[in-house]
């Protein structure tokens, strides 16, 4: 009995010293974490956008987004990128469904309605195939900047413009798919995206 | 079936998490230090607490260590801690099984023998991975499935290179 009492009560210490030394390490670690978090969203958001085209802090400042929603895509978030106080970019973060579950794009937009770049934000397409498309020695997302809405924004296969993604069709098409729908959603809100900029 | 087949576990993170050097040398470094870190904390444990007990207070001490090696990753290195995904975690199973593994005599020689195995392999397979899938344009590297292949083939370098006669365990028989 003396023993069983000596078992539980070791145990119970142990217990209250790992969740306290865990909790510890959490508050500890927090701040970071959080840190981490931002420069990991503003890096993934904000890398579309070449070096120095922009001076203010676009992610503190989400646009608000009119409803109208496209039928293959659905607009997330919109950022509007500014240089010495003119709108210099829109940041378009859309979501599309792909092969293996949602792809998420950042697509930024110039004002003249040209594609700047679009980097992928998540994907969890297949390893290899579909998940290529993010892939920096690939550059597969290269192929799109600097198209305006009036190309031919289809794969070689279906009479358009763009190479696909060797093996990933369906990732390809999305992708192709939520770009276009981009720029039109840019093109339709133009005027909500880049007004009162001038006031900020 | 034997209980060094409990060891198979720790194929788990090793193929899984071993796509690309720093991501190999990661996990390395993780199994190491949980590996360690788990063992230190269960050597005043050891002869105090009857066997259920010691098998609870290891339990909760790897599940406050994976907590906190979670934690550290994403506070230091959160690409790579997304990277690795969920297979920090796993090595908790590593660590059981290594737990009841060790024998009472040398523990801790045997114990750093294997963490530097673990490690050494980690990195081996990083690096291999990494060469293979971006210099040789082998695409099969960087799955799982071309993973195991790869560490049987490095498995079967070993045994060809080394010298003297391969210890039967070495060759699949135990």
């Amino acid at each position: 009995m003396k023993r069983l009492a000596h078992d539980v009560g070791l145990l119970l210490l142990t217990g209250v010293l790992a969740v306290s030394a865990t909790f510890a390490w959490r508050h500890w670690t927090g701040p970071a974490i959080t840190s981490a978090e931002k420069q990991l969203q503003s890096r993934q958001r904000l890398a579309v956008l070449p070096e120095g085209s922009f001076d203010n802090q676009p992610l503190d400042n989400p646009l608000p987004r009119p409803a109208a929603q496209r039928p293959n895509s659905h607009i997330l978030a919109a950022y509007r990128a500014t240089l010495a106080g003119k709108p210099s970019a829109i940041i378009l973060v859309t979501q599309t469904q792909g092969y293996a579950g949602p792809i998420v794009l950042s697509v930024a937009i110039a004002t003249d309605g040209r594609l700047i770049g679009s980097q992928v934000v998540e994907q969890q397409e297949s390893p290899g195939l579909g998940a290529r498309v993010g892939d920096p020695q690939l550059h597969w997302l290269g192929q799109f900047e600097n198209r305006q809405l009036n190309d031919h924004w289809a794969l070689k296969r279906d009479h358009g413009d763009f190479d696909q993604l060797a093996g990933a069709t369906v990732t390809s098409r999305a992708v192709i798919a939520a770009l276009q729908e981009a720029l039109s959603y840019f093109d339709e809100q133009r005027s909500v995206l880049l007004e009162n900029a001038t006031h900020e | 079936m034997n209980r060094f087949c409990l060891l198979a576990v720790s194929l788990v993170p090793m193929l899984g998490a071993t796509r690309t050097l720093t991501e190999g040398a990661t996990i390395g470094l993780c199994a190491v230090v949980m590996g360690s870190m788990h063992q230190l904390l269960l050597a005043p444990l050891r002869p105090r607490l009857a066997s259920w007990a010691y098998a609870l207070a290891s339990l909760l001490l790897l599940a406050a260590l994976a907590c906190c090696l979670q934690m550290a990753l994403l506070a230091w290195s959160l690409p790579l801690a997304l990277a690795l995904g969920f297979y920090p975690a796993l090595l908790c199973l590593q660590c059981l099984a290594c737990d009841l593994l060790l024998p009472d005599q040398q523990r801790w020689r045997v114990l750093a023998v294997h963490l530097g195995a673990v490690f050494a392999s980690c990195l081996l397979l990083g690096a291999s991975r990494q060469w293979l899938a971006n210099f040789a344009d082998l695409h099969l590297a960087s799955l799982a499935p071309g993973a195991l292949l790869l560490l049987g083939l490095l498995l079967a370098l070993y045994n060809r290179l080394r010298p003297g006669s391969a210890h039967p365990r070495r060759q699949g028989k135990l």
